[in-house]
């Protein structure tokens, strides 16, 4: 095993170039005042007070998070079924394909098409244009937005339950049909609880890139949909303010670090002996 | 039954009746699990019905039968503690708290795991999940409950103590258990009434004294306990014919001269002075078992052949502008091998062999040339490499060496051998029935007789040069004894045994 434990050692040179150097960056920029020069570092919490004081941000935070727990919600609820129909059906390979094949074609050429479809002259509204109903106003809703990213993210939800489902022991169910349980029971009492911990994961994959997504609510969404994403992306780009553009960065980490713990212990209770693999 | 349109069952007519411990027992893949998953409502038969009380339970889906099961891997849920899995059942069928409550710990005592209600199960070790699964099945009140090979799974100390716990169980709550085991002693010591079932058919239905003292064919005599089956012939009621000798028996019903085998129980025989018991015979083997010793006593001899052997040291043929060498030997042949004989057939027996002098690498031979008349001779068989090393070497062929003997005929031939074929072997009886071409066959030539013993004279790691002899041997009349006393290797004896140790039984075929 030992010998083993040097290929850990390319990517811990990866991970310390590419991600330990630029978080402590980040964490150096969010602590100090228009620190783009690196040579005079002073101390200040001034980006921090500029974020909790300006509401405007506040909002956009509230939104960030609105967006990402509806988002959420519809992968679970349009993902579980899915997941639960593949890991019954006879042709697992090629559904479980089905859901994959859309990840291979880039995430932004993706998002793009939904513009195109969901625009004033778009294929939908030129579709709904025959049954006389007027252009609907798709573009910069809430709706397109959370359209975009449950389209986007919802292989990561179908995926981690499926596995979840798939690997459930068959002779659980017969259990409890033999002690009685009839086919919703046998859903509720044991494939449901069981396949929590996949919820769980599908959760964390979903929520975390929704959550701090900018270029789905800035082609959906338009200039007047701002989320944290695209707040934290102008500052860095258009802007120029690194130091208060970090300490946003800082304040996303933070929270999603509170929410893994929170969805981590959610894990352990329901399934303490599985909630470390 | 048919299952992945291969049939599982068949013509399967068994009634249990309350209150019984009904064991089904058989080797694996002979339909016991199916036949248990069609009582627990998990299977569908294809043909037949399966009454309850009286009623076709047959399209009642599992959850609406008053029957429980105990799986073979226990299947306890693994998101609930002890108590909520006992409780399962329960809370189902929305039975109120407190008698629920009532009912969990009752069964918890009973398996003996009164203080383990909020452990998880996962936590738990096999013995003590396995009587979770009981308590969960048994708190229901099933009037069956089935055992899937319940105590696989436990070691062997473990297994004993669950046996006798089972049964103590069994005994308490009155209900049937149809308990599904491969294992003959557990059948025998917990059940009330055995099913022995064999490629999805009974066997042989009875009580486990019946089924050990009366086995009805073959496959039942030797599945349940060891057993010495011999051929014979009933030559009239209470008298059988086996060995040249008539016996008196117990069993009668059977035609006159019509063949029949003859079950004696190792247990059964006693081992007495020469000539001072039934039969006679010599010690050929003991085994020591712990509470007694097996000995296996020979009352005739198999049948043997001799053949010869030059072992000889030879210099493989050199092909150094390929880098190659290859060796092979003379061999013999009987004329009768002749019209079957393949390439493979000719490399294998003359152990032809090629291979790069540099590297350890064998090459392939591509090319095999013989002559070969199907009459006494010597013919040249030259074998090349791709490379073009080629070496020749002859097959002499001889007349059939063959010994009959009453009921057998074994054929081998003389065999010659390059002295590091021998001391590189690994398996030298098996090479040594190889390259001999020994094999025995009944008399009509039908089936073929293993044959048992390789005798030769020589040590295979110091072998000279030379002519050596081989002698094959057929099995001949074996009898295995159970003795508390040591015999010898060797030793003339006498069998003797009562007429009620002999069990007849009809011919059943092959098994």
């Amino acid at each position: 095993m030992k010998s083993f434990r040097k290929l850990v050692y390319p990517y811990l040179l990866w991970a310390i170039i590419m991600i330990v150097i630029p978080m402590l960056m980040i964490l150096v920029y969010a602590f100090t005042d228009e620190g783009n020069s690196v040579r005079n570092f002073v101390f200040s919490l001034g980006s921090f007070r500029r974020f909790f004081s300006d509401t405007v941000f506040l909002v956009v935070l509230r939104r960030s998070i609105y967006i990402a727990v509806l988002t959420t919600v519809f992968c679970v609820l349009l993902g579980y079924p899915m997941a639960y129909a593949m890991a019954k059906s006879r042709f697992k390979i090629h559904l479980v394909l089905l859901v994959t094949i859309p990840t291979w074609i880039n995430m932004l050429v993706r998002t793009y098409a939904w513009r195109g479809m969901l625009d004033n002259n778009g294929l939908i509204n030129n579709f709904l244009g025959f049954f006389g109903i007027a252009p609907l106003k798709f573009l910069e809703t809430t709706f397109a937005v959370v359209l975009g990213m449950v389209y986007n993210f919802i292989p990561f939800m179908i995926l981690q339950i499926y596995t979840s489902l798939e690997k459930l022991d068959k002779s659980l169910l017969e259990a409890a049909s033999d002690l009685g349980a009839n086919r919703l029971q046998r859903f509720l009492k044991v494939t449901l609880p069981l396949s929590v911990p996949g919820i769980i994961s599908g959760i964390t994959l979903v929520f975390l890139p929704a959550v701090s997504s900018f270029f789905i609510p800035k082609l959906l969404g338009g200039g007047q949909y701002v989320l944290i994403g695209n707040v934290i992306e102008n500052q860095f780009l258009t802007a120029g303010d690194w130091s208060f553009g970090s300490a946003i960065s800082l304040i996303m980490a933070v929270i999603i670090i509170i929410s893994m713990y929170i969805t981590r212990s959610l894990d352990k209770k329901t399934n303490p002996e599985g909630g470390d693999d | 039954m048919e299952f992945d349109g291969q049939i599982v069952l068949k013509g399967i007519s068994l009634d249990i009746y309350e209150n019984e411990f009904v064991t089904l027992l058989g080797p694996s893949g002979c339909g016991k699990t199916t036949l248990l998953r069609i009582l627990g409502g998990f299977l569908d038969a294809t043909e037949g019905q399966v009454l309850f009380d009286g009623e076709d339970i047959s399209k009642v889906p599992a959850y609406k039968r008053e029957i429980n099961t105990v799986f073979q891997k226990y299947a306890l849920f693994p998101h609930l503690n002890v108590y909520d899995n006992i409780a399962f059942g329960l809370k189902i069928k929305k039975e109120p708290r407190d008698i629920i409550e009532q009912k969990v710990m009752r069964m918890l005592k009973l398996v003996g795991l009164e203080d383990f209600g909020k452990r998880r199960v996962t936590e738990m070790s096999g013995g003590q999940q396995q009587r979770v699964a009981i308590a969960r099945a048994l708190v229901n009140e099933p009037k069956v409950l089935l055992l899937d090979e319940p105590l696989g799974a436990l070691d062997l100390k473990l297994r004993k103590e669950m046996q006798l716990e089972l049964k103590k169980i069994q005994k308490e709550v009155g209900i049937t258990f149809i308990f599904v085991t491969h294992d003959q002693e557990e059948a025998l010591t917990m059940s009330d009434k055995i099913v022995v079932m064999r490629s999805g058919e009974i066997q042989q239905t009875g009580t486990p004294i019946d089924i050990y003292n009366e086995p009805k064919n073959r496959f039942v005599a030797n599945f349940i306990g060891e057993s010495n089956i011999i051929d014979g012939i009933m030559k009239a009621d209470k008298r059988v014919m086996f060995e040249d000798k008539v016996f008196d028996c117990v069993d009668s019903g059977f035609g006159t001269d019509e063949p029949v085998e003859v079950v004696i129980r190792p247990e059964d025989i006693d081992i007495v002075g020469f000539n001072q018991g039934k039969l006679n015979g010599t010690v050929k083997s003991v085994l020591f078992k712990g509470v007694h010793y097996e000995t296996i006593v020979e009352t005739r001899l198999g049948t043997t052949i001799t053949v010869e052997m030059s072992v000889y040291e030879s210099k493989p043929v050199c092909n150094q502008a390929a880098d190659e060498e290859m060796s092979a030997n003379d061999f013999y042949l009987d004329v009768t091998d002749i019209p079957e004989l393949t390439k493979a057939d000719i490399i294998a027996r003359a152990n032809a062999q090629a291979w790069k002098s540099s590297k350890d690498e064998l090459v392939s031979i591509t090319k095999v040339e013989y002559d070969i008349e199907p009459k006494k001779g010597s013919y040249p068989v030259t074998f090349h490499t791709a490379a073009g090393t080629m070496m020749s070497v002859e097959m002499i062929v001889e007349d059939v060496n063959k010994v009959e003997s009453e009921n057998e005929i074994i054929y081998a031939v003389n065999i010659n051998k390059d002295i590091d074929d021998i001391r590189e072997s690994i398996a030298l009886d098996t090479d040594l029935k190889t390259w001999a071409n020994a094999q025995a066959w009944t008399a009509d030539g039908e089936e073929p007789i293993a044959i048992t013993d390789v005798e030769y004279d020589f040590d295979q790691e110091s072998i000279h040069a030379g002519k050596y002899r081989i002698t094959f041997k057929t099995r001949g009349y074996e009898y295995k004894i159970d003795t508390t006393d040591e015999h010898n290797v060797g030793e003339k004896v006498g069998l003797d045994f009562t007429p009620d140790d002999l069990h007849i039984m009809k011919l059943s075929g092959n098994v």
